[in-house]
């Protein structure tokens, strides 16, 4: 899922390889933490937080195909 | 029209497969139906009445809710390849099993990027109410809208989910409009997002009778159809 993200974000951001993305699994569970640049953290965020929205709803999508929960984290 | 049908049934299905051109052509002829109100088959109304008038059995030109991939549209077009690249990467590593290409934008829309995702998991990718589908398609857009860019328009589908849904609310704006033309009176939709309010607006446009607007802030957005004299 980490791959997910990363591809998200790196598409979003100015600065694509600023993009940090670290998952930490547990038995069905992970957490994923999305670092970016500073100045794109608005790019991963977007107005009333529907790119991070959006981002999750995929994320969802994608992990209850496995059978997973994964929550993601966007870190400033 | 009945026997113009018996014809093209009696044609391979290679023959009559473009969904897209299909939908707005029926569309276009659907001003005095009544019965499109389930929004799946915006496309097969002419069907439903043969099988009603023929006693000879319904013939069908394909299993409903079974589409076959749109013809290939093919574009150099640098915005439009990096939409189909993006969101094959996306599919991709949503582990989705299912193929991503570009489509003819439709008429009305001439600088639209349009893009389909068939295949057997397009059900996760379409999601419940199309939310997955509406999330691919927002972050397509701001991929590809990037700031200082010309703007361009979006559509993701998959399926055909949201040709279908945008034909059968297109089909019952232009019912609702010959109801505000008879009626004298002005029609007002319950609130909906800007996408759906757009497919309101260009169904009614040319529209003879009324004009729309949108009124209302926000998530409180509605469309009007108002009766004008002409």
């Amino acid at each position: 899922m980490k791959e997910l993200i990363s591809t998200i974000a790196r598409a979003l951001v100015d600065e694509p390889d600023s993009v940090e993305v670290k998952e930490i699994e547990s038995d069905n569970n992970s957490l994923i933490e999305l670092r970016v640049a500073k100045d794109d953290i608005g790019k991963v965020i977007g107005r009333d937080g529907r790119t991070a929205q959006s981002m999750r709803t995929i994320l969802s999508a994608a992990s209850t195909k496995l059978g997973r929960r994964t929550h993601l984290d966007i870190v400033d | 029209m009945s026997e113009s049908n018996d014809d093209l049934n009696d044609k391979p299905d290679s023959e009559v497969d473009d969904d897209s051109e299909d939908e707005r052509d029926d569309d276009e002829r659907d001003f005095d139906d009544e019965d499109d109100e389930d929004g799946e088959d915006g496309d097969d109304d002419d069907e439903s009445a043969e099988a009603k008038s023929d006693d000879r059995g319904p013939r069908r030109r394909r299993p409903r809710g079974r589409r076959r991939p749109r013809e290939e549209y093919t574009t150099d077009d640098e915005r439009s390849l990096d939409a189909l690249a993006f969101v094959t990467d996306l599919i991709d590593k949503m582990h989705m099993e299912c193929e991503v290409q570009l489509t003819a934008p439709r008429d009305e829309e001439e600088a639209e990027i349009a893009l389909e995702i068939n295949g057997e998991d397009a059900g996760r990718v379409i999601g419940k109410k199309g939310q997955v589908l509406a999330a691919i398609q927002f972050l397509t857009n701001r991929v590809v809208n990037r700031p200082g860019l010309e703007r361009r328009h979006i559509l993701v589908d998959a399926e055909g989910y949201r040709r279908r849904r945008e034909s059968s609310l297109a089909s019952m704006a232009r019912r609702l409009g010959k109801q505000a033309v008879t009626d004298g009176k002005i029609i007002t939709f319950e609130p909906m997002n800007p996408r759906d309010r757009r497919v309101v607006h260009l169904a009614l446009a040319k529209f003879e009778g009324v004009i729309t607007k949108s009124d209302g802030e926000g998530d409180d957005r509605r469309v009007q159809i108002i009766p004008v004299r002409r």
